[in-house]
C-alpha cells in the first residue's frame, strides 16, 4: 500500500494510505484521546472524543493544483470548515493535523462534561476506578467541574444482569458501543443491541439466555468506563491492590495468554494478556471464570495412604516410602512391564518430562500415555511434530491471500479463541471452508460450508486431493523436492472420481472443487483438525496431510496443519513423549493397559492428573484388579477414590512451569502464590518417586527415546553438562526441568527457560500512551511471548511420502440406523468448573436429535430416550436441533454423559427410540 | 385566488378529485411515464431533470438530477427510496400531497425509479401517517392492475416493484442514512459517510434518496419539459415550493407559491396567509422547519429561496414557515424547539445526546424563574460544544434555535434570569392561590 506524509502537532509522519488520524498520531507517539474507537475494532465516530483540527491543502478547482500562497507553501484550509473525528478521517497527502489548539481543546472538554452530566461518579466504588480511561481522560483533558446541576442527573436502577456473567450499570455507561461491535464484529455473537433512544438509550442483551456468548468476559476488558463488570470480580478488590502474574490459561490448546491478578494469595480475577501470536488481547470466559477451581475448598491438602478402605492422611515421607517399596516390589515379582502410567494432557511440559523420564529410566517401563481409554476415545493421529505450522506463524497477520481448512473441528467448543482468529482471517478477506458432518457456530463466519455424512469426512478430503490431480492444482515445484509417492498416489485414486468421492462423502462436488481451488490457489493455507476428525480416523487425517503436501503448504510460515487435540498440553505431551510410541520399545496405550490389568499383566500404575474413572466406569474394575495404585492430582477424584496412596499437587497458581500449545508455542506461567496448602510441583512428586528409588538401589538407564540423540545439535554440548544432574533427579526449581528439556527434548532447543521469558519489543504496534485503549483491559505482555519450536517440515531436507488411500464406506447397520459422535463442549461440568461462575451453564448429558428424526421417533424436545449399540444401551433427555443431518446423533461429551456405555468405538451405530416406562417431569 | 395560474404540485386545488385514480388518469396520469418508458432513455430523464433545475425539498435542497447522476456507472440492483418520514415541526406538506394527489407521487417514484435504473423502490412513511400509508398501498394496487408497475411495464421489458415501509416513529429516521437503517430492519441512526448512498446506500446498493415534494414535481417535468419548469422561481431556485404555514397567521396551511415569493406576500397577501392573527406585530420566522435560523420582522423583505435564505444564516429547508407573533417568549420558543430535538436525538453520538439535554435542563429552569446570571455563558458554551461537532444534522439543528434565540433577543433572557426568584415563581404562586 503507498505511503502518506502527513504533518500532526508540527511533527512528519509517514503511514500506510487508509491510515486513519488516530492511529497515524499513535505510530507519532501522539494521543489522541478517544472513547468508541479501539484498535481491534471499526471506527464509529460516535463518542466525538478524538475531533481535531484537518487542514488541507487548497485545490484550485480549474486547475486541480494546490494553491500556493504568497509565502511560497500550500495555501491550507480547515476540512469541511469545523473539526474531524480523527478515528473515521482517512489520512492524506500534504494534510496537517493539529490536535492541541485551543479550539480541539474546547471541544475535548466539552465531549468530558457531556459525558458526565450524566455520570454518577461514583468512583470510589467502581470496579474501573484507578484504571479507567474515563477517569484518566478526564483528569488529563476535562473540566475539573461540572456546570451541570447533579439534581438533574438521569438515574437508572443501579446494575442489571446483562446476562449471569455481566452486569451493566447504565448510569456509567457513555454509550460508545464497544461491546456491541465486540460481539457483532469479533465475536461473532450479535447478542448486545440497543434499545430506546436519546438520553434513554441502553445496552440491552437480546438472547435467550442473556449475554448468550463464550467470549462474554471480553466486553469489560474493552468497556472504557465501569458501565460493564463481571460477576466475577465484581467489588472484590481494588484494581491498585492487584498483583497481576503472567499465566497461561491451563483449558485448551490455544494456550491464551493470561494474567492472574492476585492479592496477596487469593485470586481475585483472571485478565488477558496480550500476544498476537496466541490470543491477541482476548480471553473466551471459560478461562476468564474457570479458575476458581484452584481456592476450592475440596482441594486434596496431604498425601493419603489406603488403609482398609479408607484413605487416611500420612506425611510425604510415608506415602513416597510406600510408593518406592511397592513400586519395586512388583517390578521384582512381574517385571517393569507390569507397570504404567497415565499423565494428563492438561499438565505442564516439567511434569510430564519428568513424569515419563521416571517410568522410562528409573522404573524402566515404556506403558506411558496421556489418553483415557475410554472405548470412544478417538486414536490421537499427529501432524503436528511432523507437518506442524511453520515456524513464526501469526494467525492475526493473516487475511486476503490465505486460505483455511476447518476439519471436523467445533473450534468454539474445543478451542473457543480459533474462532475469534478464523473470524479475523475472514473479515480481513481471507478464505475459509469449514467441513464438519453437523452444523457449529463457525459456520456464522463467512465461509464454504461442506457438511459430509458422519464418518465419510475422509471422502472429501479425497475429493479435494483428486481436484488437486485433476485440475493440475500440484504444487509441483514443492512436490518435486519433498514429497514421495505421488505417482503411487494417482494410481491409488485412478478407478474414483471427484463427482463418486464427493458422492461418499455426501457432498455438493462444486462446492468441494472450489474449496480445492482456493486453497491450493491462496499464497498461505492452514489445515485446523479436531476431535470429529480423530474420530474419523486415519483415513481422513493421512489424506489431510497429502492434502498440505501436494498444495506445498508446509515448510514455511503462515502455512501447514494444526491439530486441535484435546487438553492444554496434548501437544507437550507427545512431544516429551508421554505416549506409548515414543521410545525404542513400544508400550501399552491407555485401553490395553486396562485389559492388561484386569489380566493380571499389569499390577501397579500412577495416574497424574486425570480421572478415566469418572469417564469409563470400566476403568474402575482395571484399577481394582492393580496391585498398586498412586494417584496424583488436585482433587480427590472417583479415580483417587480407588488408589492406594494419593498424592496432592499444587494447581497452575502454586507454581510455575511450561505448556506447548496447538501451535506448538512453548509459553511459560508464573507462579501467582505460594503453592497452595504447601503442596509440590507435579515434577516434584515424580522428582521425589524418583529419588526414593534410587535410595532403595534402583539404577536409572540411560535416555531411551526423546533423548535417544535427536536433541537439537547446538544444544549437546548442554546434555553432556546436564546429564550428571539428570542421573540425581537434583532438580531444584522449574526451570531446571525445563533448560533440561530444552536440552533433551527434539526441537525444544530454543526454549530455555530464559528465552522463554523474552518479550518482543515494540510489542504489536503499541506506542507511548496506549493506556486509553488498554488500561485495565488486557495487560501488556512483558513475562515472554513464548517460543515457537519448529516442525520436521521446517528442515527445507525432510522429505515425506503421501499416504492418503480410499477407505471402504463406514459400514451401515439396519438394527443400529443411527450415527452417535461424541460433540466436545467447553462448558462440559469436570473438575476445573468447581466453584466458577460459569457453573449454570454447564452441560448436562444429553442427546441432540434431528427435528424429523424425533418426529419419526415421536421423541418431543426434553423428552427420554433410550439408546442402544451393540455394547450396551442409555438413558438420557433428548434436544431437537432442526439443522442436524438427518441420522446422526450427537452426545455432548460432558461429565456423567453415558458414552463409554454405548460406544463402540469413536463412531457408533446405536439405535433411538423413546423412552416410555416412566416419563420424567421436565417441566 | 393563488397567483399560480395551475399548481404543479398541489394539483388537488385546481382538478377536483384527483386523487381518484380515474380522475387522474383523465387528466393525463401515467402518461409521462408512458412517454419516459416508450420513448425516452434513463440518461435523457436524467439530464431532463438536470436542466429543469429541480433541487430537493426535503431541506438540503441539493439538485436532484445531479445527485441522481452520482450513481457509480454498471452497479445494480439500486434501489429508490422515497423519504416521507416528514416529522420537521412546521412541516406538513407531504402529509397533503399523499392524501389529496397520491397517483402523481407514485408516478413520479416510477419514472424517477426508471430514470436511475432501479427495480425497486421504497416509500419510507412515517409510521404515524398509517391513514396515508393506506392510501398510498391503494394508490400502488391501482397502479399495478393497470401494468403501471410490475412485470414488463409498457411492453419494454422494464420491471417495478414500490413498497411502502411505515417508520416507527423517529425524526432522525428522515435522515437519509438513519433511514435506510430503519428500512433494513435495525435501530434508526445515522451512518457513517462516505461512503454516500449513491454509491453504498441500502444493502450496500447504490440508493437514491428523494423527498415525497421533488418525486411529485417530476411527472410535471417530464410532461412539460424542463424550459416550462423553469419558467417558475428563480434562477438558480426553479420551480414552485409547498410551503407550510403554521403559528399566529390568519390562515395557516399549505400553499404552492414559486420559489423566490418575497416571505411578506406569503405571510401578508390575501392569495395566501392574510396577514397575522388579531393584526399583531410578527416576532419570529422560522422559515425552514425548526431546524432553520431564525428571521425577525426586520427580514420581511427577504425572497423565500435557497440563496436568500442562506444569505441571512437560515435556510429554505422543508418549506415549514413558522409564524408567530410578539406575544410570545423567545425563551419558551427556544425551550420547546430543543425539547423536541432532545426528545428526538437517537443518543449515538455524545454532544447530541447529552448536549440537547443539558440545553433543555438549562432553558427550564429560566423559563420557570430559576434561570442565574452564569447561565447565559453557560448556553453559549454548550451550544457551541455541540456546533460542528455532531455526527449528523439533528444536533447541529438544536443549535439553532437557542443561537438563533440568544443572539436576536439576548434581552429576554437576561430579564428572565433578573426576575428570577421573584417574576414568575410569585406569578406562579398567585395563580395556584
Amino acid at each position: 500500500m503507498p505511503n502518506v506524509t502527513l504533518v500532526i502537532d508540527g511533527q512528519t509522519v509517514t503511514v500506510p494510505a487508509g491510515t486513519n488520524i488516530v492511529d497515524a498520531a499513535r505510530i507519532a507517539g501522539i494521543a489522541i484521546p478517544v472513547f468508541c474507537y479501539h484498535p481491534k475494532l471499526k471506527p464509529v465516530g460516535m463518542c466525538r472524543m478524538c475531533l481535531v483540527e484537518v487542514w488541507t491543502p487548497k485545490i484550485d478547482p480549474a486547475t486541480r493544483q494546490a494553491v500556493i500562497g504568497e509565502d511560497g507553501r500550500p495555501v491550507m484550509t480547515l476540512m469541511m470548515g469545523k473539526l474531524q473525528p480523527g478515528c473515521v478521517t482517512s489520512v492524506s497527502d500534504g494534510m496537517e493535523v493539529r490536535t492541541t489548539t485551543d479550539r480541539v481543546r474546547f471541544a475535548q472538554k466539552g465531549q468530558l462534561e457531556f459525558l458526565l452530566t450524566s455520570h454518577p461518579l461514583d468512583c470510589p466504588v467502581c470496579d474501573k476506578g484507578g484504571e479507567c480511561p474515563l477517569q484518566n481522560l478526564t483528569m488529563q483533558f476535562g473540566p475539573s467541574t461540572s456546570r451541570f446541576d447533579y439534581a438533574d442527573k438521569i438515574h437508572f436502577e443501579k446494575p442489571i444482569r446483562l446476562g449471569d456473567l455481566i452486569y451493566l450499570d447504565r448510569e456509567r455507561c457513555i454509550l460508545c458501543s464497544r461491546c456491541v461491535r465486540f460481539q457483532d464484529d469479533i465475536a461473532g455473537d450479535p447478542v448486545l443491541g440497543f434499545d430506546n433512544r436519546g438520553r434513554t438509550w441502553e445496552i440491552i442483551s437480546k438472547s435467550d439466555p442473556p449475554f448468550d456468548s463464550k467470549f462474554s468476559g471480553n466486553t469489560t476488558d474493552i468497556c472504557p468506563v465501569g458501565a460493564l463488570t463481571t460477576a466475577d470480580f465484581r467489588f472484590k478488590a481494588r484494581v491498585w491492590e492487584l498483583r497481576p502474574t503472567p499465566s497461561i490459561c491451563p483449558h485448551c490448546p490455544v494456550g491464551c495468554n493470561i494474567s492472574l491478578d492476585m492479592r496477596y494469595d487469593r485470586l481475585m480475577r483472571v485478565m488477558p494478556r496480550e500476544n498476537d501470536y496466541v490470543n491477541e488481547i482476548w480471553i473466551c470466559d471459560k478461562g476468564r471464570f474457570g479458575m476458581r477451581f484452584i481456592e476450592s475448598p475440596e482441594r486434596l491438602r496431604q498425601p493419603l495412604i489406603r488403609k482398609g478402605d479408607t484413605l487416611t492422611p500420612a506425611t510425604w515421607d510415608e506415602a513416597i516410602a510406600l510408593i518406592a517399596e511397592k513400586l519395586i516390589a512388583i517390578r521384582t515379582h512381574a517385571g517393569a512391564a507390569a507397570l504404567g502410567g497415565l499423565a494428563s494432557p492438561d499438565l505442564p511440559n516439567e511434569d510430564l518430562y519428568l513424569f515419563q523420564k521416571l517410568f522410562r529410566q528409573v522404573l524402566r517401563s515404556p506403558n506411558l500415555d496421556f489418553c483415557t481409554g475410554a472405548p470412544g476415545e478417538p486414536a490421537i493421529i499427529d501432524l503436528g511434530a511432523t507437518l506442524g505450522v511453520g515456524k513464526g506463524t501469526n494467525l492475526s497477520n493473516l487475511g486476503a491471500g490465505t486460505s483455511v481448512l476447518v476439519v471436523g473441528a467445533d473450534p468454539e467448543e474445543e478451542a473457543p479463541l480459533y474462532v475469534l482468529r478464523l473470524r479475523g482471517i475472514a473479515a480481513r478477506g481471507g478464505d475459509l471452508t469449514i467441513i464438519n458432518p453437523y452444523p457449529t457456530k463457525l459456520d456464522r463466519t463467512p465461509a464454504r460450508v461442506i457438511r459430509p455424512r458422519a464418518g465419510a469426512e475422509a471422502f472429501v478430503a479425497l475429493a479435494l486431493l483428486k481436484t488437486l490431480i485433476e485440475e493440475e492444482l500440484i504444487a509441483a515445484d514443492f512436490v518435486t523436492r519433498r514429497v514421495q509417492g505421488f505417482d503411487e498416489l494417482k494410481m491409488r485414486l485412478r478407478n474414483h472420481s471427484v463427482a463418486s468421492l464427493c458422492d461418499a462423502a455426501g457432498a455438493p462436488e462444486d462446492v468441494v472443487r472450489s474449496a480445492a481451488y482456493a486453497f491450493a490457489k491462496a499464497d498461505n493455507g492452514i489445515i485446523i483438525y479436531g476431535r470429529v476428525a480423530l474420530a474419523s480416523g486415519a483415513d481422513l487425517i493421512d489424506a489431510l496431510a497429502d492434502l498440505a503436501l501436494l498444495t506445498g503448504h508446509v515448510g514455511r510460515p503462515n502455512n501447514g496443519v494444526i491439530p486441535l487435540i484435546p487438553g492444554a498440553n496434548a501437544r507437550g505431551a507427545l512431544d516429551m513423549g508421554v505416549h506409548p510410541g515414543a521410545g525404542k520399545k513400544r508400550g501399552l496405550t491407555a485401553r490395553e493397559m486396562w485389559a492388561a490389568a484386569r489380566e493380571g499383566r499389569l499390577r501397579g500404575m500412577i495416574i497424574a492428573g486425570m480421572d478415566p474413572v469418572r469417564d469409563n466406569p470400566a476403568a474402575a474394575e482395571a484399577l481394582d484388579a492393580l496391585e498398586f495404585l498412586v494417584v496424583q492430582d488436585i482433587f480427590l477424584t472417583e479415580t483417587a477414590q480407588h488408589a492406594d496412596v494419593v498424592l496432592p499437587t499444587a494447581s497452575i497458581a502454586g507454581r510455575e512451569g511450561t505448556l506447548t500449545n496447538a501451535e506448538r508455542r512453548v509459553q511459560r506461567f508464573r507462579q501467582a502464590r505460594i503453592p497452595e496448602f504447601n503442596t509440590p510441583a507435579g515434577w516434584d512428586v515424580a522428582q521425589r518417586i524418583a529419588r526414593a528409588l534410587i535410595a532403595l538401589g534402583v539404577k536409572p538407564t540411560a535416555p531411551d527415546g526423546q533423548g535417544d540423540g535427536r536433541g537439537a545439535s547446538r544444544t549437546l554440548a548442554k546434555t553432556a553438562a546436564t546429564t550428571a544432574s539428570s542421573d540425581q533427579w537434583d532438580y531444584a526449581v522449574a526451570g531446571d526441568v525445563a533448560d533440561e528439556i530444552a536440552a533433551t527434548v527434539h526441537g525444544y532447543a530454543d526454549t530455555t527457560y530464559e528465552s522463554l521469558g523474552l518479550t518482543r519489543k515494540p510489542q504489536w504496534g503499541r506506542q507511548p500512551n496506549e493506556a486509553i485503549f488498554y488500561d485495565g483491559t488486557s495487560y501488556e505482555n512483558t513475562e515472554g511471548v513464548g517460543v515457537q519450536i519448529a516442525a520436521e517440515a521446517d528442515n527445507p531436507k525432510a522429505t515425506f511420502t503421501l499416504r492418503a488411500r480410499v477407505p471402504p464406506l463406514f459400514a451401515t447397520n439396519d438394527a443400529y440406523p443411527y450415527t452417535l459422535l461424541a460433540a466436545p463442549r467447553a462448558y462440559d461440568g469436570r473438575a476445573w468448573s468447581r466453584d466458577s461462575k460459569l457453573l449454570p451453564r454447564m452441560v448436562t448429558p444429553h442427546l441432540i436429535l434431528n427435528a424429523d428424526d424425533a418426529t419419526a421417533l415421536g421423541i418431543a424436545p426434553g423428552g427420554l430416550v433410550q439408546i442402544a449399540s451393540e455394547v450396551g444401551c442409555a438413558v438420557l433427555p433428548a434436544q431437537i436441533d432442526r439443522n442436524l443431518p438427518r441420522g446422526l446423533a450427537l452426545m455432548p461429551d460432558v461429565d456423567g454423559a453415558p458414552l463409554s456405555r454405548v460406544q463402540t468405538g469413536p463412531l457408533t451405530r446405536i439405535a433411538i427410540m423413546a423412552h416410555i416406562s416412566e416419563t420424567v417431569g421436565t417441566r | 385566488m393563488s397567483p399560480l395560474a395551475e399548481h404543479i404540485v398541489l394539483r388537488d386545488l385546481d382538478i377536483e378529485n384527483i386523487a381518484d385514480f380515474d380522475v387522474y388518469l383523465q387528466h393525463g396520469g401515467y402518461e409521462a411515464f408512458r412517454t419516459a418508458v416508450t420513448e425516452r432513455t434513463p440518461a435523457d430523464i436524467v439530464q431532463m431533470v438536470k436542466d429543469s433545475g429541480l433541487r430537493g425539498r426535503g431541506g438540503a435542497g441539493f439538485p436532484t438530477g445531479v445527485k441522481w447522476g452520482f450513481l457509480p456507472k454498471g452497479v445494480y440492483p439500486r434501489y429508490l427510496l422515497c423519504n416521507c418520514d416528514e416529522s420537521e415541526p412546521g412541516t406538513f406538506n407531504n402529509h397533503q400531497i399523499i392524501d389529496r394527489n397520491p397517483h402523481q407521487l407514485i408516478e413520479g417514484i416510477a419514472i424517477s425509479a426508471y430514470a436511475i435504473e432501479a427495480n425497486l423502490a421504497y416509500i419510507y412513511i412515517r409510521g404515524e401517517f398509517a391513514a396515508a400509508a393506506r392510501r398510498l398501498e391503494r394508490a400502488i394496487a391501482q397502479a399495478y392492475a393497470r401494468g403501471f408497475l410490475g412485470r414488463n411495464i409498457f411492453g419494454k421489458g422494464y420491471d417495478l416493484d414500490i413498497y411502502v415501509h411505515r417508520g416507527a416513529g423517529a425524526y432522525i429516521c428522515g435522515e437519509e442514512t438513519a433511514l435506510m437503517e430503519s428500512l433494513e430492519g435495525k435501530i434508526g441512526q445515522p451512518r457513517l459517510r462516505p461512503p454516500f448512498p449513491a454509491v453504498s446506500g441500502l444493502y450496500g446498493k447504490p440508493t437514491i434518496i428523494n423527498n415525497v415534494e421533488t418525486l411529485t414535481n417530476v411527472p410535471m417535468i417530464v410532461r412539460h419539459g424542463a424550459a416550462w419548469y423553469r419558467r417558475f422561481g428563480t434562477e438558480k431556485s426553479p420551480g414552485t415550493k409547498v410551503f407550510s404555514v403554521s403559528g399566529h397567521v390568519k390562515r395557516p396551511g399549505n400553499y404552492e407559491a414559486p420559489l423566490g415569493i418575497p416571505l411578506r406576500e406569503l405571510i401578508f397577501s390575501p392569495d395566501y396567509c392574510q396577514g397575522m392573527r388579531s393584526n399583531r406585530n410578527v416576532k419570529i420566522i422560522v422559515p425552514g422547519g425548526a431546524s432553520a435560523g431564525w428571521l425577525t420582522a426586520d427580514d420581511l423583505d427577504v425572497t423565500l429561496d435557497y440563496e436568500a435564505l442562506a444569505a441571512k444564516g437560515s435556510m429554505l429547508g422543508s418549506g415549514g414557515v413558522i409564524v408567530l407573533d410578539e406575544s410570545v417568549s423567545a425563551v419558551e420558543v427556544a425551550y420547546k424547539m430543543d425539547e423536541f430535538f432532545k426528545h428526538e436525538s437517537c443518543g449515538k453520538c455524545t454532544p447530541c445526546r447529552e448536549g440537547t439535554y443539558f440545553l433543555v435542563k438549562v432553558l427550564h429552569r429560566i423559563m420557570h424563574g430559576h434561570g442565574r446570571r452564569e447561565d447565559i455563558p453557560l448556553l453559549h458554551d454548550v451550544y457551541n460544544q455541540m456546533a460542528g461537532n455532531c455526527f449528523c444534522l439533528l444536533g447541529e439543528s438544536a443549535v439553532v434555535p437557542i443561537r438563533s434565540a440568544l443572539r436576536l433577543f439576548p434581552h429576554e433572557f437576561e430579564q428572565a434570569i433578573a426576575q428570577a426568584g421573584n417574576g414568575h415563581r410569585k406569578a406562579h404562586a398567585v395563580s395556584v392561590r
